[in-house]
């Protein structure tokens, strides 16, 4: 009861449009809070697996059933200009999250130094710069789309992390280069075909470079990650495979080590942003060093055109693994059985479809409808939780959200 | 004659609104700047990149709420609506990356801000311009 009158309390102030989001802080010494939210409902069509937003979420919506659950996200956030060069930032968020609660978690609490205009030190619990347009995947009324492609971000397990980035401007032809380096741990837990993974201890490091020019980005970026725990259930595996003594089933064993190996994640993007129309355009490629985990490469294309209030958005994206193919040499098929089906967890191959339209209701509340058509084969689990045996890989998304900022 | 006379007094009489109409980007005299380019603008008022050419860094400065002046300069620059602004605005705040323009709650405020400090510089009509500035940017009609 608690939870519904607080909802309704949300939507009513943010269909209230009220005139509070201030853009803008009005001195240098300031202290300001914001805040940004989305309530949102969804349906997923297929009985036999739950789409889930990312790979945070332990549970998703299945069978056709309406469920707030994976899109509503409640932020706060706390900006201190202490000086002209030095910023203070909190944000927390409260979101579905791994362990089934929406406790507030600590999304950025860093301090900024810009020494000039041309350089940004930043060091703290930062956001990676995953996305072209922002850090955060979390705000929805910042973007086109009820959330990003699923097919595309969905796999990026960690939001944030422990560390520092740099970055520096400089004017090249009539454009801008901008590169940044970013460093630290990670520190989430993510829940990942049949358990929760530890991810803490995790490391990453990574380089940005875009290239802004008129209505154009460019961007290329790289970035590894650097893996400290085990993933539990394939490590139980691995001891029960090394077990049998078999050199081809110890080689098997090997691969569901994930501790100690690294993933690189390699993307190119393009953004074009002209006045009504917005089109963009990522690419990406994963590679593990992990024989257990496959490499996968995806990608988007998603582009809209204000009407009025109204930016209708059309989009395609795709998530296709490339399959390792390591077996255990084994006569025992109930071990055989086990390390297949495991093997079959981390595997990716689907298209999704995506129509919607985003709807300007006033200045800091926008409404958005959208419909996904995934398009994968039955193989295609790592996207969803809980696969079912007899899951073929479709199912259609329907969704309805009202974003706002405060 | 009679018919040139005409034509140039419709000629001025079309030009006579949009000439005071006209948004042009003030900057202050000691700024060390003399023109800007329409991207240069861009990336200032955007958060991109904010060095004036002579080294100094720039302070844009916004007008408070939903102002029509505002909202016709935004359109102008990059062809966005307010609505798509604030949403620029939420990503980049969000995400903690760069600050915001200076607010400032009229044009008079604005020019005095300017007028007070080297990087600054506002958005008004050419004819809200006075001594203490500089036209570095002409927007048009």
């Amino acid at each position: 009861m608690y939870r519904k009158t607080g909802m309704t309390t949300l939507l009513l102030a943010a269909l209230s449009c009220g005139n509070t989001w201030a853009t803008q802080p009005d001195e240098i010494s300031s202290l300001s809070v914001r805040g940004f939210g989305t309530l949102g409902v969804a349906r997923s069509s297929s009985d036999h697996a739950e789409f889930a937003r990312d790979f945070s979420q332990p549970k998703g919506i299945k069978g056709g059933q309406w469920s707030g659950r994976i899109d509503s996200i409640l932020g706060l956030q706390a900006n201190w200009q202490a000086t002209s060069q030095l910023e203070l930032v909190g944000q927390l968020v409260s979101r579905y999250r791994y362990d089934e609660s929406r406790d507030p978690e600590v999304m950025w609490a860093f301090a900024k130094w810009e020494p000039d205009a041309r350089v940004a030190l930043r060091a703290g619990r930062i956001g990676a710069d995953f996305m072209m347009l922002a850090d955060s995947r979390l705000v929805g009324y910042s973007s086109l789309t009820v959330r990003p492609p699923t097919d595309f971000f969905g796999p990026l397990f960690f939001s944030h992390f422990d560390g520092a980035d740099a970055s520096l401007t400089w004017p090249l032809g009539k454009g801008l280069v901008r590169g940044k380096l970013f460093g630290g741990t990670i520190s989430e837990k993510t829940p990942l075909a049949l358990e929760l993974w530890d991810t803490s201890g995790a490391s990453t490091r990574g380089l940005v470079l875009d290239y802004l020019t008129g209505p154009w980005q460019l961007r290329a970026s790289t970035a590894y990650v650097g893996y400290s725990n085990d993933i539990q259930y394939a490590r139980r595996l691995a001891d029960l495979l090394r077990g049998t003594a078999v050199p081809s089933a110890s080689i098997a064993a090997d691969a569901l080590k994930v501790a100690g190996t690294t993933t690189r994640y390699d993307t190119l993007g393009v953004v074009y942003d002209a006045g009504p129309l917005q089109v963009q355009a990522m690419l990406n490629s994963i590679r593990h060093e992990a024989g257990y985990l496959h490499n996968s490469h995806a990608g988007y294309l998603l582009a809209g055109y204000r009407l009025g209030t109204v930016t209708p958005y059309a989009g395609v994206s795709w998530w296709k693994s490339k399959l390792k193919s390591p077996s255990t040499g084994l006569a025992d098929p109930d071990l055989n059985d086990a390390f297949d089906f495991v093997m079959g967890t981390t595997v990716a191959d689907q298209t999704t479809y995506t129509l919607g339209a985003r709807w300007s209701l006033c200045r800091n509340t926008a409404i958005k409808l959208q419909w996904d058509a995934i398009r994968g084969s039955a193989a295609s689990k790592l996207p969803f939780v809980r696969s079912q045996p007899d899951w073929n890989g479709r199912t259609n998304v329907i969704s309805a959200v009202v974003d706002f900022i405060f | 004659m009679a018919l040139r006379t005409i034509l140039l007094s419709l000629i001025l009489m079309l030009l006579a609104p949009h000439a005071a109409a006209d948004l042009v980007v003030v900057a202050n005299p000691k700024s060390g700047i003399e023109r800007l380019s329409q991207d240069e603008v861009i990336n200032i008022y955007l958060g991109r990149y904010r060095r004036l050419a002579s080294g100094i860094t720039a302070e844009p400065v916004d007008l408070a709420g939903d102002v029509e002046q505002k909202a016709r300069f935004y359109r102008r620059l990059v062809g966005k609506t307010q609505a798509e602004i604030n949403a620029y605005w939420a990503r980049l705040i969000f995400s903690g990356r760069t600050r915001p323009p200076q607010v400032a709650e009229n044009v008079e405020a604005a020019l005095d801000y300017v007028a007070a400090r080297p990087g600054a510089l506002a958005y008004v009509e050419r004819a809200q311009v006075d001594k203490r500035v500089r036209i570095v940017f002409e927007m048009g009609e």
